[in-house]
């Protein structure tokens, strides 16, 4: 997709959801759903500049997810560190621990890339429940239930009011949105599209497939750990329950909705399993597995994800706008 | 302590023997197939309700007998069916192997939750298949253990006959080694895949009905025991059938010190350990081809 109509396709999404609170501001089940979604799709939008632009296999976006956020929730609890700045810490600690995992596993060919990504992720249960994890501070089986909320020039940013969390949330997100777009756009996602069609060749252009992936798995572990930073101080509370393959499944479907590697699909694809996934709450443990189920149906029949029809739709729309400028 | 020592060692060979069981059958799938099968735990599980349904609520005649004999049936279809509706339907796509991943795991999900739905989130206990003790001088032994470990070598014995044998079996290597050499001799190959498929599908459905004695019926522990069928693949080689057998018992082994020395709830630590170490030094796992 070209630049142009990628940044177009993003600036009408977030256009549309910058206004969303002057209609919904009062409503607080719909606007934790559009704070959610904003939280979501940097989330799986990080997965797929992994998985669908870099091709590497990997299955640890929820764990480093839930690793910036015990990061942060760690630091603020236990340091006594302030919010704004344990979040950041958290972020490069996340980063920190995606190159460490990079290391020894981008090395590897593609379905051991997965294995090990994905026994992070469960390694991960045993670490924070046990004897290791509570010495750090993760509060064992029960979590960390007293997070402070975030404070910014003396204003309190917390779930008690959602109309200012929701703006600071959007504001990181664009920012996240653009570097994630800036690095597709620029020689890095060339690289990777070159390291996709042929390793061989690229190779032998002086692409550096270990460097760049690994510089990709640093910047996207940090975006992640970032943004489950804020996602811990926004709830207050966290638990082991966040590892849970219900979490991981959610992810998914936001990128079999939005296409793997289609970009600005898996930020569609946030939109509608968020919301689905609220709507099915009620249901309790029927949820995981309806969830399940349509994993299973989307990969079978959903093949490049629904961004592609809706381009289609949209693209006289957007043809519009690209001649007035 | 020499004696607590020879338990722990047993009690690692038994679990290595029906790892190695599991094992061979997830290597195998990926050897000749390619597909990453994310869903393995969950069959395990369906082998442990499967012989709780017909041990317990139906009271089958015969006891394990005939849950071995109807699981063989069972288990192939189940395989068989599911490789042909859900997972040959994606190997026209470029970009197959995750989709295969997804689906897989979508599956497991689907299925953990499907037996909560049926079964209640409560943990179920198999009766043992024959109760007992051995002493040997003075070590005790549970009969129950010592038929867990020789039915899971004489199943692995009984695949290595058909693998090495057979018509089929050559089959499946022949595949395995080049898929599109074995089309042009003739070979039916999606028929192939869809056999491996349920074979090892057979496989961890027995290693389920064995080791769920022991370990009890957990509908959510299907993802430990997925991890450790992968870590033993991974460690042992992808798609080396030799490589995993010696990677299941040396994992079983050091599952079984670990816990018992340092406690069950690092031995997942000390496994993924293990794996990153072993990667690091041989990207492709102990006996893997380059």
């Amino acid at each position: 997709m070209s630049l142009k109509r990628m940044i177009l396709t993003l600036c009408g999404f977030y256009c549309v959801m910058g206004i969303m609170p002057l209609f919904f501001g009062g409503t607080d089940y719909i606007m934790n759903i559009l704070i959610m979604i904003l939280i979501w799709a940097v989330v799986a939008s990080c997965w797929d500049v992994i998985m669908g632009f870099a091709g590497i296999f990997s299955f640890g976006q929820v764990a480093f997810y839930v690793i910036g956020a015990y990061a942060s929730a760690i630091l603020s609890v236990s340091m006594d560190i302030p919010p704004v700045f344990s979040i950041i810490m958290a972020g490069v600690i996340t980063g920190l621990v995606g190159v460490l995992v990079g290391l020894p596993c981008l090395r590897l060919a593609g379905p051991y890339v997965a294995l090990v990504t994905f026994a992070v992720h469960m390694t991960l249960v045993p670490f924070l429940r046990g004897p290791l994890g509570r010495a750090i501070g993760s509060g064992g089986s029960q979590g960390i239930l007293t997070i402070p909320p975030i404070k910014l020039f003396g204003l309190a940013f917390s779930s008690d009011q959602l109309v200012p969390f929701f703006y600071l949330t959007f504001f990181l997100t664009i920012i996240c949105t653009l570097v994630l777009v800036l690095m597709i756009k620029s020689y890095w996602g060339t690289a990777f599209l070159a390291l996709k069609d042929s390793e061989n060749f690229a190779a032998s252009l002086g692409i550096s497939a270990f460097k760049y992936k690994l510089m990709v798995f640093a910047l996207t572990s940090f975006i992640t750990g970032l943004f489950g930073a804020l996602y811990a101080h926004y709830v207050g509370m966290l638990s082991t329950k966040m590892l849970s393959m219900d979490v991981f499944t959610i992810l998914m479907i936001m990128m079999v909705i939005g296409g793997i590697g289609k970009y600005p699909g898996v930020v569609v694809g946030a939109v509608i399993t968020v919301t689905l996934s609220q709507l099915l709450a009620p249901l309790g443990m029927y949820r995981p597995l309806i969830m399940g189920a349509i994993v299973v149906v989307l990969v079978l029949f959903l093949r490049d994800g629904i961004i592609s029809p809706i381009i289609r739709l949209l693209s006289p729309l957007q043809r519009v706008v690209v001649e007035e400028e | 302590m020499f004696l607590e020592i020879i338990e722990v060692f047993t009690s690692g060979l038994i679990n290595g023997s029906v790892y190695a069981l599991m094992a061979v059958g997830l290597t195998l799938v990926y050897g000749v197939t390619k597909a990453f099968n994310f869903a393995y735990g969950s069959f395990y599980n369906l082998g442990g309700y499967f012989a709780w349904v017909l041990l317990i609520p139906l009271g089958v005649i015969g006891g394990y007998f005939s849950v071995f004999f109807m699981a063989i049936p069972f288990f192939f279809i189940v395989g068989y069916l599911l490789e042909k509706v859900l997972i040959s339907p994606l190997r026209k796509y470029d970009d197959w192997e995750m989709k295969v991943m997804m689906l897989t795991l979508g599956l497991s999900l689907f299925m953990d939750f499907g037996y909560q739905a049926i079964f209640g989130p409560r943990i179920k206990s198999l009766p043992g298949i024959i109760e007992g003790t051995v002493q040997v001088g003075e070590v005790v032994l549970f009969q129950q253990d010592i038929v867990i470990f020789i039915l899971s070598l004489s199943g692995m014995l009984c695949f290595w006959w058909i693998l090495n044998n057979t018509r089929t079996g050559m089959a499946v290597q022949a595949v395995a080694q080049n898929p599109a050499g074995a089309q042009i001799v003739g070979i039916p190959k999606d028929f192939i895949f869809a056999a491996t498929f349920a074979i090892s599908t057979m496989m961890v459905g027995f290693g389920g009905i064995l080791l769920c004695q022991k370990n009890f019926v957990d509908p959510m522990g299907s993802t430990d025991i997925m991890i450790k069928a992968w870590v033993i693949t991974a460690f042992g080689g992808m798609g080396s059938i030799r490589g995993s057998l010696y990677a299941a018992f040396i994992l079983g082994m050091l599952e079984a010190f670990v816990g018992w020395y340092f406690g069950m709830i690092h031995v997942q630590i000390a496994t993924l350990t293990l794996l990153l170490v072993t990667l690091a030094i041989r990207p492709r796992g102990l006996m893997g081809r380059e």
